[in-house]
Formats: structure tokens, C-alpha cells, sequence
């Protein structure tokens, strides 16, 4: 075989006979070349047969394949609660160590240690101004400043780390008009 | 006039599988699950069987998105997950059965798979003697010459993508589906 039919017939074989897509040298050499033609005609033929041998879809198999993630699903989900506990927990020490609920500095601002002291205090901490204006006295009368300022940080690094995760489950897809 | 954006890559979804986002999965399942199910049919030789590993395929693909890299294609990944599936599959199935193999015209030994009627992949073609046939070419083909005929044109890989599945140079897989064509093409002969 010369070298310029072994090289259209290998680009033919490629292309699946479409001549169209050939370069034009290769197209030349099909114009003088019966055999490539040939060739070329049983390439086009070849590559029907195989695209009809492909059997049909199977419609149902994506909603299987997505059944079968629900294990995997709740495992993923599960590690992603981590994050926004260890930082529920992270903000509730932060308030704890800040002298907020239920630490003992604003217990000692409630009326009394009695069911209508523990009603006083979910009325008054409804109201946050209260709240955190006796968390603040508190915090002022049990701890240094230096301590006070390290609680603080923490507290609010955990807030951050509990909006940022919640965002990240918010975020929306943007593929869901793709075919 | 509004314009139409393309369609998001196959690694930009697994990205966005990887957020949690399983319909984005669900996306590339759809897009690939017509191709892996004819390559596994074609390797495996039974379609239903087919069916279940491209499930299974698809289900551990999932399971290891974290660990995949997207410098690589996510077709080759995939397709190799269900190649390796569809291998184990008949290794099982020679350890259970007596195996079928036969030595063909050039002296190499070749597998023979027995079509089941019912399950077999090619039960969908109208013409039953071209699909018979088809299915002896194939499988007589050299299994080095089918594996690459299955990858083009049963799992729709390009040249480039066989090669990165086979860890091939190009020009290799150029040549040697050049030459299982050639094959091909004077089987069917009748059919062409």
C-alpha cells in the first residue's frame, strides 16, 4: 500500500469515512484513489453498523444510581454537620467563658433561683440588649480583660464558621439548565 | 435573542458533586450511562449484567469522587472504574465455568463468549444476521485489536482518550485500530 493511501485510510478509519472532515491533501488523494474510496465508503458503512449496535438507554438507571447514594449521602451530609457543631460549640464556650447563658455570671443578675427567676430570664433574654448588657457585667466582675478579648474571638470565629457553612449548603447549582 | 451557554464541563460537575450536589452526579450519569452500558455489554457479553455494573460503576465513582484528579479526563476515570469492574466480573465467572477459548487464524488465543438470546447486546438490532455477525467479528477479533474496537465505538472514546485509558502512545492506537478495522471491514463486507 503506498504511503498516502495507508494514511488517508488511517485518517478515514478515524473519521469514520466522513471525507469532509479530511485534509486536503488527503482529499486530493481520494479523488485519483479507488481503493481509498473504497475504503472510505465502507468506513461511513462501519460506522452506522456500530453507532446501531449501541443498545438503547436505559431511562431508570440514573434514578438507581441515585438511590444507591443515599448511604453515601448521609454519610457526606453527617461530615458536613461536623464543622457547624464543632462550631456551635466553639461560639457556646466563647459565651460561656464571656459569662453568657447559662454561665453563672448573668444567673447571679437573674430576680431569684426559683421557677419565676427562670421565667424572668426568658423574658429578658428575649431581649438581647438585656442579655448582653448582663453578660457584660458579669464578665466585667469574674474576668481580666486579657481573658475576656481571647472568649470574644473565639465566640465570634465560631459564629463566622456557622454562617459560612450554612452558606455553603445555600449555594445554588448553576448546571441545572445543561443538558 | 437569548444565549445559550454551553454545557458545563464533566469536571465541573464533579466539582459540584463534590459540594454535595448529587443531581450534578445525576447529570453525569445520564450523560454516560448509555455508552458505559454498551462498552460493559460488549465485555461482559450480557446487557442486563451490563446494566448492573454501569449501577455499580456509576455508585463507586461516587464514592470516590473526592479522590479523583481533575488533570485527568473524568470519561477515562470512569471508564476505567468499569473496566476494572467488568474484568473481575469474568475472572468470577472463569473461576465458576469452564472457560471458552479458541486459537484463531494468526495462532492467538481469543475468548468465546456463547450469546444468551435474551440478554444479549445486540438482541436490539433488526437485522439479526448483521448483529450475528457483528458478533462473531468481535469476538474473534484479537483481544488486544477489541479492546480498543470496544472503547472507540461502544463506550465513544476518542483516539486521545483510548490512549490516556491504555496508557498508550497515540500513534499506537492509531495503527492498531487501523488494523482491526481493516479486519472489520472484510468480515461485514457483506453488510457495507
Amino acid at each position: 500500500m503506498a504511503t498516502d493511501c495507508q494514511a488517508t485510510q488511517e485518517m478515514l478509519t478515524e473519521l469514520g469515512g466522513e471525507i469532509e472532515r479530511l485534509d486536503q491533501v488527503a482529499q486530493h488523494h481520494l479523488e485519483v484513489c479507488p481503493g481509498c474510496r473504497e475504503v472510505a465508503a465502507a468506513e461511513f458503512a462501519l460506522g452506522r453498523i456500530f453507532s446501531e449496535a449501541v443498545p438503547p438507554a436505559d431511562p431508570t438507571i440514573e434514578k438507581k444510581v441515585l438511590a444507591h447514594l443515599g448511604p453515601a449521602r448521609i454519610r457526606r451530609r453527617f461530615v458536613a454537620f461536623l464543622p457547624v457543631a464543632a462550631s456551635l460549640v466553639v461560639a457556646l464556650l466563647g459565651a460561656v467563658l464571656v459569662g453568657g447563658v447559662p454561665g453563672g455570671g448573668i444567673v447571679a443578675f437573674l430576680p431569684g433561683w426559683s421557677a419565676q427567676g427562670w421565667m424572668a430570664f426568658v423574658t429578658s433574654a428575649s431581649d438581647w440588649g438585656v442579655a448582653v448588657a448582663a453578660g457584660a457585667r458579669a464578665t466585667a466582675a469574674t474576668l481580666d480583660p486579657v481573658m475576656l478579648a481571647g472568649a470574644g474571638l473565639l465566640g465570634f470565629l465560631g459564629l463566622v464558621a456557622v454562617a459560612a457553612t450554612a452558606l455553603r449548603w445555600r449555594r445554588v447549582s448553576p448546571w441545572r439548565n445543561d443538558g | 435573542m437569548t444565549e445559550k451557554t454551553p454545557p458545563l464541563t464533566d469536571e465541573r460537575l464533579v466539582e459540584i458533586a463534590l459540594d454535595g450536589d448529587e443531581e450534578a452526579f445525576g447529570l453525569l450519569v445520564r450523560r454516560y450511562q448509555r455508552r458505559l452500558t454498551a462498552f460493559l455489554s460488549q465485555l461482559v457479553g450480557d446487557l442486563e449484567l451490563a446494566r448492573e455494573l454501569s449501577q455499580e460503576a456509576f455508585v463507586r465513582a461516587w464514592s470516590a469522587l473526592s479522590r479523583f484528579d481533575p488533570r485527568y479526563r473524568f470519561s477515562t476515570w470512569l471508564f476505567r472504574i468499569a473496566h476494572n469492574l467488568g474484568i473481575d466480573h469474568l475472572r468470577r465467572r472463569r473461576l465458576k465455568t469452564v472457560s471458552l477459548y479458541r486459537t484463531d487464524a494468526e495462532g492467538d488465543e481469543v475468548e468465546v463468549i456463547a450469546p444468551d438470546t435474551e440478554k444479549d447486546p445486540l438482541g436490539h438490532l433488526e437485522n439479526h444476521a448483521l448483529a450475528s455477525e457483528l458478533r462473531q467479528v468481535i469476538d474473534e477479533l484479537r483481544p488486544e485489536y477489541r479492546e480498543l474496537v470496544l472503547l472507540r465505538h461502544f463506550a465513544g472514546l476518542s483516539y486521545q482518550e483510548i490512549a490516556d485509558f491504555k496508557e498508550m502512545p497515540l500513534g499506537t492506537v492509531k495503527n492498531k485500530l487501523f488494523r482491526a478495522h481493516s479486519v472489520l471491514r472484510d468480515a461485514l463486507a457483506d453488510f457495507l
